[in-house]
């Protein structure tokens, strides 16, 4: 059973960020100790499948959820040399895996998809949730991160852009502010072409969290490394450079990793298995 | 809220509540309880129906996400009482012990052979990825799937084994 709360449906945009400003006022006056009549903590609703668990934990308890999927303009996926591919708030995991654009262009994104959670997940579950949620085992975030993507930010101040490389700020943390939505997230066209795998480790084949993933991208003569389930945050190892040596690479990816030991294994073993994917990934991705 | 939701191809209009999921109006407010509850998160997938031609986790969705929306579930799956291909196929196989996973796991395997008539012994593991069975096990499901998609052979049967 979930607890109660109120639902809207808004199809305009600008009603979109009155409410969530609205929310945002209502929180900080919460925090202030100051009693207000009238007002919701509103949570954004998209696939729901981190945001009902949450809510049925009793981790989340919004008193508005507000759902994002009718929202004019919030649907789809678009590809144009002029703006790179543009991925919007209603996008679901399977739409990314359907998407010729996203296929020809930007495998990546596609093989991170492709690992993350079950078939019917991914038919609700959508990128920008997955990123909004900064879990430290996002699948999304590695691939974003490899290629540079940054996020387009709104709310009623107006608009901001943050790359994904300092959305991240801590466990389930982001830059995002309380009255902020990300309407989309842009993946530059310079990033097209870039090959990349993803590697994923997971105690079974089929639907399970990471236990570490690591992707590596390589394009113009970088090598990007985006890992995930090794810090408080998906994290991203630049600086490398096509001819730097396997263990020079692997050593970087050690070196930015800080994992914690807990239920699902040891700090030890996610050192030594990121290091391991990326030396694999270094002789797959050539 | 007032919603308005074809389930089964039949129209219902009903008043629900924000906070009511898909899964608790489809069994407590239309009496349609072949579709289970297992554990409430998007792990297990018994409660896997057709939301808009898609499969889903019904305890994950909204009731009122629904509205104007075309469902589908275990129960509109047998036409006059009859068993479909794919239930009479689980049935011959002994694919159902408990038949606690059964209607969401007969959701998935109709999605993943619409898609992909002549599934491998990999594709169908992953199609059934996100259902559990925690009685039966997967070999009779497997078999039953590949019986229904004409690919069950007396070579192949019982070599799943330990596939």
């Amino acid at each position: 059973m979930l607890q109660r709360f109120e639902y809207a449906a808004p199809t305009d945009r600008a009603e979109l960020l009155r409410l969530l400003a609205e929310s945002a006022e209502y929180r900080a006056q919460a925090e202030y100790g100051a009693r207000t009549e009238h007002g919701a903590m509103a949570k954004l609703l998209a696939g729901g499948t981190d945001l009902l668990v949450n809510i049925r934990a009793g981790v989340a308890k919004p008193s508005l959820v507000i759902d994002v999927k009718k929202v004019a303009g919030y649907a789809g996926i678009s590809w144009s040399e002029s703006e790179g591919l543009i991925i919007r708030p209603a996008v679901t995991i399977n739409e990314i895996l359907r998407d010729a654009a996203v296929s020809s262009r930007f495998p990546l994104l596609a093989e991170c998809a492709r690992d993350l959670a079950s078939y019917q997940i991914r038919n609700r579950a959508t990128v920008i949730g997955n990123v909004v949620n900064a879990s430290p085992c996002s699948d999304m975030a590695p691939a974003l991160l490899c290629l540079g993507a940054r996020a387009l930010v709104a709310s009623s101040r107006g608009r901001r852009e943050i790359p994904f490389s300092g959305f991240f700020t801590g466990v389930k943390k982001t830059a995002l502010g309380s009255d902020e939505i990300l309407e989309a997230i842009v993946v530059p066209a310079s990033s097209a072409g870039a090959r990349g795998a993803y590697r994923k480790l997971k105690r079974i084949a089929g639907h399970d969290l990471g236990i570490v993933g690591v992707a590596l991208s390589r394009k113009d003569g970088l090598v990007k490394i985006g890992i995930s389930s090794s810090a408080p945050t998906p994290i991203l190892v630049e600086g490398l450079e096509e001819g730097d040596s396997v263990d020079k690479v692997a050593a970087a990816a050690r070196e930015a990793i800080s994992p914690i030991s807990d239920v699902r294994c040891s700090k030890e073993y996610r050192e030594f298995m990121v290091e391991t994917f990326v030396k694999r990934l270094m002789r797959e991705v050539a | 809220m007032k919603i308005r939701v074809m389930v089964n191809g039949g129209a219902y209009e009903r008043d629900v509540e924000a906070h009511r999921t898909l899964l608790r109006f489809l069994r407590e407010d239309l009496g349609l309880t072949g579709t289970k509850e297992g554990c409430g998160a998007g792990e297990c997938g018994a409660c896997t129906v057709f939301l808009n031609g898609k499969t889903v986790n019904s305890c994950m969705v909204l009731a009122v996400e629904a509205d104007g929306a075309e469902v589908e579930t275990i129960e509109g799956e047998a036409e006059d009482g009859r068993l479909s291909a794919i239930q009479a196929a689980f049935d011959r196989h002994h694919a159902i012990q408990c038949g606690y996973c059964t209607g969401g796991m007969v959701m998935s395997v109709r999605e993943l052979l619409r898609k992909n008539p002549k599934p491998s012994i990999a594709q169908i593991k992953e199609g059934i990825e996100g259902n559990f069975c925690r009685c039966t096990g997967y070999q009779q499901i497997i078999e039953a799937v590949l019986d229904v998609s004409g690919q069950l052979t007396p070579a192949n049967k019982g070599e799943l084994k330990y596939a």
